[in-house]
């Protein structure tokens, strides 16, 4: 080879080299979810940490905490998983989530999934701020962007009808915290979850949300009782 | 006298001055060609080497698509690094690099429409700038692989309302990469014997000498291109459009030249492949207004295209003396050999189309076209030649009354000697089409159509000398009249009254009319099934019938009633009859048709055998069947398969009596990841063609046109059956690992052809001598083969955001064998046969690429 | 130093600047991008004032509408925003197309031109129940949608000029989409919005065995990127049965050999009839795309006396016992080189 030539590629190489590259960090694609079969019993008896948050059965009290109980178990097992990644260390769900195994994650999603979610003791919201976002979750708010969220979650708000495949990763809404929900669909909109191909699409829906929609939509859902409408 | 060369100095005009000064160029997939423009290197202009978005097709499922047919669509390229300045945004790749070739890199097939050479390569600049206030939009494309081997294009408009697009493009055509001439001045239109060889008065051997001698030389054609095109909409309903593009074709090409048969007469006549020059451009016009309302649609169009060439006729010079066939006499000195040149010609083309939309969803679609091809070129003399030609007899060269067969030279090599100076010669073409489709229900469509096509050729040519009252032409340069007294191609009712010789151009006009009517039913949501019958009437003039009528019948059947397979189908059945088949309509061009034509002993010779059915005039009848399925076996794979068959039997005893093709394709495709794909191909096609024919045996006087009688006796006839047999594979490999990427694709192609011949006797065979025995027998051509193999690998690793490096190798191996070409490895000269072309070669050639890709 | 050498030097010095500086100018974000898109609905006389300057919609989007889906004729438009809210990476790939650059500016010039809704009609029904097939105008398979709306609404904007004669057309008769060949959401060719890299590669879904001929002995510079399907074919419906873009055969094959066209003085009947009595245009096995070697191509209709009609056996060639140049090289084209038509007064046979 010509000399010139290869002088020429070896400072472009290593000019190149020296400039740091910067590359996205790992995430879970959720477009290819198995279902999740794991064992209910064993589940239970590794669940015992996670009520002093989540509740007993997954129903949390404390309104900033998710309720676990009657959700998806491939979403739960999502969850963990993305936890596991690492990618927001102050999360105490990160420290959790280190120790445990993919068929521990199995377990406890089946575990949850299987338990009954009870209604919300709170107060419901104000009836504008809850007929507000009733109209925001079934019909979404064209003029801002806001898609209905009822697209993906269910008409029900039980996650979409049809559970096959990847839609199972989509998570149930019905009756959830509002607290945890208002602080979620923030972290969304914040970039502050990035962890999956879910929370992509999450990411992009939570953009046309001002805080009072959030707050709108958080309350409706937490007001909803378990079962069918 | 040369014809005046037009040629535009674009490649002088920078580009930028082009565009501003822009007639516009606007090739679309309705009118022009220039739709694409890429080369060897990377065929798809780019989009290939974007690697597949590692994120996929969309967050909100697994895959890929299909398209509505099944086809797994592409992942999509990853979305370019947009960089703003301001209102504008600019985004674009560089890729330079470096391509190495090896092996046998000279060789013709391996340089087939490249050029490539070891050296340094703008492999691809491609740089979009973009204003998204408005659409405005410009785009630079740009590739070289070499000075013969590149493209440029430049393009600016904004998004639906204008376009203004400039290119320039220069192509290799190589033709032959082991040429010996024995001709000095290749690529001129004056060829002169080199070496030493006299002119006239060499042997074979001096000949071969100078021909082995000769080094060998490439012979290729370059088309360098430059266009301009605009389109633009000059309201929501009216766009206009136009373009011009002149292309110049530079180089050389193995060509021909006659000095009478070689093969009865040892050491005389000549066969020789001489070296065309090709120069010459083609300036294409074109440019339209369309009108696309809510009713009515229409679209008018003019086309031109102007042919000039630089030379009117080349000349070559011959090596070989004559001997005439009778003892005792001399031929003329003859050196020199003249071939013409395509002349320059004119097309001129409008085209108007109107459609207007009826109630049930139909459309009435009325278009009206009228052309003209026209060429009025200055003609060549009828013989280059000094002194005399022809048969002297005793030994004698002197012009008189005693030396019928001696002519004069001087009355025969200048124009003068022409019943006309230019050819001004025209067709003039016309169209008329009326396409209707109506769909009275919601699952019944009807269609009918009606065209009517014509062609006019104006103008004919007679062949009379006015200097000397003779009609006809000098045969092969003077050649064959210089070696058989009599047939030097001249009638005279005084001098030689029984001359059979052409004596007339042969006008060919022709009309055809087309109709056909056709529905179609959905059966449901999930079938459909169609019937069309057409018929069409050709009518030709001058030809063995003057009318030959097509009926057809077209059954079609798409199905997509199972959820993995769509399956499309079809049937056509023509049959194809005319009037009384005339066995020799060409009379009237004859000197036979001339008062004082008195026939020569014996009668007549006949033009041909009675039973020959020409294949564009005979009786045929044809099957056709098409199947097509896609099969999707899971989400992310494809199958696709193809079967064709089509069958023509022609009513023919002597000609073409049978082409028959089959072929069946199977192709996979997988995709099972954003970053990973391949795809396997394997395919077969099989042809057949069979034709009779039959040696005469009367020594060119037969009167007996009939198959059977003495001339064309049965024994004589003979057959052949030419056998095609292709198989094609290949495969393609592209996957990610990390951030490097891995592309491999390999591809085959086997190609086979066996001629096999069968004779009634040896009286059929053109040496009878080298077969035993009187009977009939049968025997077949060694195989003409191509294989080739193909293999390319390659590797491109990111180095930073923005930069990337592809390593890549690309081998081929070809084998090629053409029993044409058999022997002309030892040599290019048989006795008095010429060749320049030692005809296509077996290579093992490699290609190594390193290319440095820059995102701008 | 090379002036070719020169150039391309200072080529790859550009490009190294270009690569080495990033930083250098600010690059748009995707969020950036969708900040920038108007949601369905009015833009303010503000918004309109302030890109300072008063800009008419292109002619050619003057018929962007929401497009009519028959099956849900009762949902409302929702305007990109809301679409790219699910749909951000497909909005990513589709960016940089050329429906985008050209609907964007229109919608911002004219805030009643949908976007997204121009294609694939009004979303309101899709977007609260996206699983029901049918609910968006889909250009997939399974996607709901029947082909006959697909095609309609891509003509809506699209009909006339190349696409006049598709109605009735052999395509349309056999039910193709122009989403089995077009796919606009993401640049995968660099030209004609195609949904594979190129032309031939998009013509070779189907038609393989077509573009495999172009893998034989003798072809045009199909496979080399220098010429598509598309210099002598229009996909979407012309006047002619093998859908042609001009009104015959030869006059195809002139729009690049126009030396071929003539008139000339003397013709050669087959050849002024039609280039494909003994030319294959998609590939041969023979030299010059011919359908048969010669002379045999030439035999199947000259069976005049004298040498012709002769049958030649391998005795003929040049390594035969008798080597003759009627079937040797390129056989009756070294002398009747003049084959497709000869303007020489001498060429009557073609010899000159």
């Amino acid at each position: 080879m010509n000399p010139r030539i290869a002088c020429m590629a070896a400072a472009f190489f290593l000019a190149s080299v020296a400039v740091p590259t910067a590359h996205a960090a790992g995430w879970i694609d959720q477009r290819s979810v198995i279902a999740v079969h794991g064992d209910a019993t064993a589940g239970a008896a590794k669940a015992t940490t996670c009520v002093a948050c989540h509740g007993p059965n997954g129903n949390a009290i404390i309104p900033a905490f998710p309720k676990l109980a009657g959700q998806r178990a491939e979403y739960l097992a999502g969850e963990l998983h993305k936890a596991k990644l690492g990618s927001r260390p102050d999360s105490p769900m990160t420290a959790l989530a280190a120790p445990l195994t993919d068929e521990d994650i199995a377990n406890l999603a089946t575990y949850f999934a299987s338990q009954a979610r009870t209604p919300s003791t709170l107060p419901p919201a104000d009836s504008a701020v809850l007929s507000r976002g009733e109209s925001l979750y079934l019909h979404g708010d064209p003029a801002r962007g806001v898609p209905p969220c009822q697209g993906c979650h269910g008409s029900d708000a039980n996650g979409p009808a049809d559970g096959a495949g990847h839609l199972r990763a989509w998570p149930a809404l019905r009756g959830q915290n509002g607290d945890y929900v208002v602080q979620r669909l923030k972290n969304y909109r914040d970039g502050k979850l990035m962890d999956s191909s879910n929370d992509f699409v999450m990411h992009g829906v939570a953009q046309s949300l001002d805080d009072g929609s959030i707050q709108a939509i958080a309350s409706w859902l937490a007001s909803l009782p378990p079962g069918a409408p | 006298m040369h014809a005046q060369r037009l040629s535009i100095p674009f490649r002088t005009i920078p580009l930028a001055l082009a565009i501003a000064a822009a007639l516009p160029v606007h090739a679309d997939s309705g009118a022009g060609i220039d739709t694409w423009r890429a080369n060897k290197l990377d065929p798809s202009a780019g989009a290939a080497s974007e690697g597949c978005d590692p994120n996929g097709t969309t967050w909100l499922a697994p895959g890929t698509r299909r398209s509505p047919t099944g086809n797994l669509y592409h992942c999509p390229p990853p979305a370019p690094q947009v960089t703003a300045h301001g209102d504008w945004q600019h985004y674009g790749v560089l890729q330079l690099g470096y391509l190495g070739t090896g092996g046998d890199d000279r060789n013709a097939l391996w340089n087939r429409y490249v050029h490539w050479d070891s050296e340094l390569i703008l492999g691809l600049l491609d740089l979009s700038v973009e204003r998204p206030e408005d659409g405005t939009y410009a785009n630079v494309r740009a590739s070289r692989i070499s000075d013969d081997d590149q493209y440029y294009q430049a393009v600016f408009g904004r998004a639906g309302s204008y376009k203004v697009q400039a290119f320039l493009r220069d192509m290799p055509n190589v033709l032959s990469a082991d040429a010996k001439s024995i001709w000095n001045g290749v690529g001129g239109n004056v060829l002169t014997l080199s070496n030493g060889l006299k002119p006239g008065g060499s042997t074979s051997a001096d000949v071969a000498a100078v021909s082995s001698a000769a080094p060998e030389r490439m012979l290729s054609v370059k088309r360098s291109k430059q266009g301009l095109g605009f389109n633009m909409y000059l309201t929501p309903e009216w766009t206009a459009y136009a373009n011009l593009s002149d292309e110049q074709r530079k180089g050389a090409r193995p060509y021909g030249g006659p000095f009478f048969f070689n093969f009865p007469f040892p050491a005389n006549g000549g066969a020789l492949e001489t070296v065309k020059p090709i120069d010459d451009s083609t300036i294409n016009v074109g440019g339209g207004l369309r009108y696309a309302g809510t009713a009515w649609r229409m679209d008018l169009s003019y086309t031109g295209s102007f042919y000039r060439d630089r030379y009117t006729r080349y000349t070559y010079e011959t090596p070989f003396a004559l001997y005439p066939v009778v003892p005792g006499a001399v031929s003329a000195p003859l050196t020199t050999g003249q071939m013409a040149m395509e002349p320059d010609n004119n097309y001129h083309n409008l085209k108007a189309t109107f459609t207007r939309k009826l109630p049930m969803n139909g459309e009435l679609s009325l278009t009206a076209s009228a052309g003209r091809m026209s060429q009025n070129d200055t003609l060549i003399q009828p013989i280059d030649c000094q002194g005399v030609f022809g048969i002297g007899l005793g030994g004698s060269l002197q012009l008189g009354p005693q030396n019928p067969f001696l002519y004069d030279c001087s009355k025969w090599n200048t124009t003068a000697a022409l019943s006309r100076r230019t050819a001004d010669m025209r067709i003039d073409t016309t169209l008329l089409d009326a396409r209707l489709v109506l769909q009275p229900a919601s699952d019944v469509t009807v269609r009918g159509g009606l065209r009517f096509n014509r062609d006019d050729y104006r103008n004919g040519y007679l062949m009379y000398n006015p200097l000397t009252g003779d009609y006809g032409y000098v045969s092969e340069n003077g050649s064959q009249g210089s070696v058989v007294p009599g047939e030097i191609g001249l009638f005279n009712p005084l001098t030689s009254p029984s001359a059979l010789t052409r004596i007339r151009s042969l006008p060919l006009d022709l009309q055809t009319i087309d109709a056909d009517l056709g529905a179609d039913w959905k059966i449901g949501d999930r079938n459909t099934i169609g019937a069309t019958l057409a018929f069409n009437r050709y009518e030709p003039t001058n030809r063995e019938r003057r009318q030959i009528d097509d009926k057809s019948l077209k059954l079609t059947w798409v199905n997509r009633s199972l959820d993995w397979l769509t399956l499309r189908a079809n049937y056509t059945y023509k049959t194809s009859d005319g009037d009384r088949y005339e066995y020799d309509p060409y009379d009237f061009t004859y000197s036979s048709s001339l008062p004082g034509y008195v026939p020569p002993q014996g009668g007549t010779p006949s033009h041909t055998v009675e039973a020959l059915r020409k294949y564009d005039m005979s009786s045929r009848d044809e099957h056709k069947i098409d199947l097509m399925a896609t099969i999707m076996p899971r989400d992310d794979m494809t199958i696709s398969g193809s079967l064709r068959g089509d069958w023509n039997s022609y009513d023919a005893k002597i000609g073409r009596q049978a082409y028959n093709t089959t072929g069946a394709t199977l192709q996979w495709e997988w995709q099972p990841a954003p970053t990973t794909t391949m795809s396997v191909y394997a395919a077969w096609d099989h042809s057949q063609l069979r034709l009779s024919n039959v040696q005469d045996q009367q020594n060119g006087a037969g009167t007996d046109p009939r198959l059977g009688g003495p001339n064309y006796a049965f024994d004589g006839q003979w057959w052949l059956r030419d056998k095609q047999r292709n198989l094609y594979g290949g495969a393609t490999f592209d996957h990610r690992i990390g951030r490097v990427r891995l592309d491999a694709s390999w591809n085959y192609t086997y190609s086979r052809g066996i001629d096999a011949y069968a004779y009634a006797g040896p009286t059929a065979l053109a040496y009878p001598a080298t077969v035993p025995g009187a009977g009939p027998g049968s025997g077949e051509f060694p195989a003409m083969v191509y294989r080739i193999q193909s293999l390319t690998v390659g590797v491109t690793v990111p180095i930073t955001e923005r930069v990337s490096m592809r390593f890549f190798d690309y081998y081929e191996r070809g084998h090629v064998s053409d029993w044409h070409y058999l022997g002309f490895d030892q040599t290019l000269v048989q006795d008095h046969r010429v060749y320049t072309d030692a005809g296509p070669q077996s290579y093992r050639a490699n290609l190594v690429g390193m290319l440095v890709n820059v995102q701008l | 130093m090379h002036p070719r050498s020169r150039l391309l030097r200072a080529a790859a010095l550009l490009g190294f600047w270009i690569a080495a500086l990033p930083g250098v100018h600010a690059q748009q974000t995707r969020e950036d991008l969708s900040r920038d898109l108007p949601a369905s609905g009015e833009l303010t006389n503000a918004d309109v004032q302030s890109t300072g300057r008063s800009l008419l919609a292109a002619p050619g989007f003057a018929k962007a509408k929401v497009a009519t889906n028959p099956a849900f004729p009762d949902a409302t438009p929702v305007g990109e925003k809301t679409c790219i809210a699910c749909h951000q990476l497909e909005a990513d790939h589709f960016t940089h197309t050329l429906h985008a650059l050209g609907l964007h500016a229109a919608a911002k010039a004219d805030p009643s031109i949908p976007v997204c809704e121009t294609c694939h009609g009004a979303g309101s029904q899709h977007a609260q129940a996206p699983l029901t097939r049918g609910s968006i105008i889909a250009y997939t398979k399974n996607g709901g949608t029947p082909i006959e709306v697909q095609t309609k609404t891509c003509l809506t904007c699209h009909e006339g000029g190349p696409r006049d004669h598709w109605l009735g057309s052999i395509h349309q008769r056999n039910d193709l989409s122009c989403s089995d060949c077009h796919n606009p959401m993401a640049k995968f060719s660099v030209e004609g919005s195609l949904a594979r890299d190129s032309i031939n590669e998009t013509c070779a879904q189907c038609h393989k065995d077509v573009r495999l001929q172009f893998n034989r002995r003798s072809h045009m510079p199909l496979p080399e990127g220098q010429m598509s399907c598309v210099d002598c074919h229009n996909p979407h419906g012309s006047l002619t049965s093998p859908l042609l873009k001009t009104n015959t055969v030869n006059e195809t094959c002139y729009q690049c050999h126009a030396e071929k066209r003539g008139p000339f003085l003397f013709e050669h009947a087959p050849v002024r009839e039609n280039c494909l009595n003994c030319h294959t245009p998609h590939g041969s096995n023979q030299h010059a795309l011919l359908v048969a070697p010669v002379p045999f191509l030439c035999q199947q209709c000259h069976v005049n006396q004298r040498h012709p009609n002769d049958m030649h056996t391998p005795q003929s060639l040049a390594t035969g016992s008798n080597p003759d140049e009627r079937i040797m090289g390129r056989a009756c084209n070294t002398c009747h080189a003049n084959i497709h038509g000869s303007n020489a007064p001498s060429g009557s046979k073609f010899h000159e």
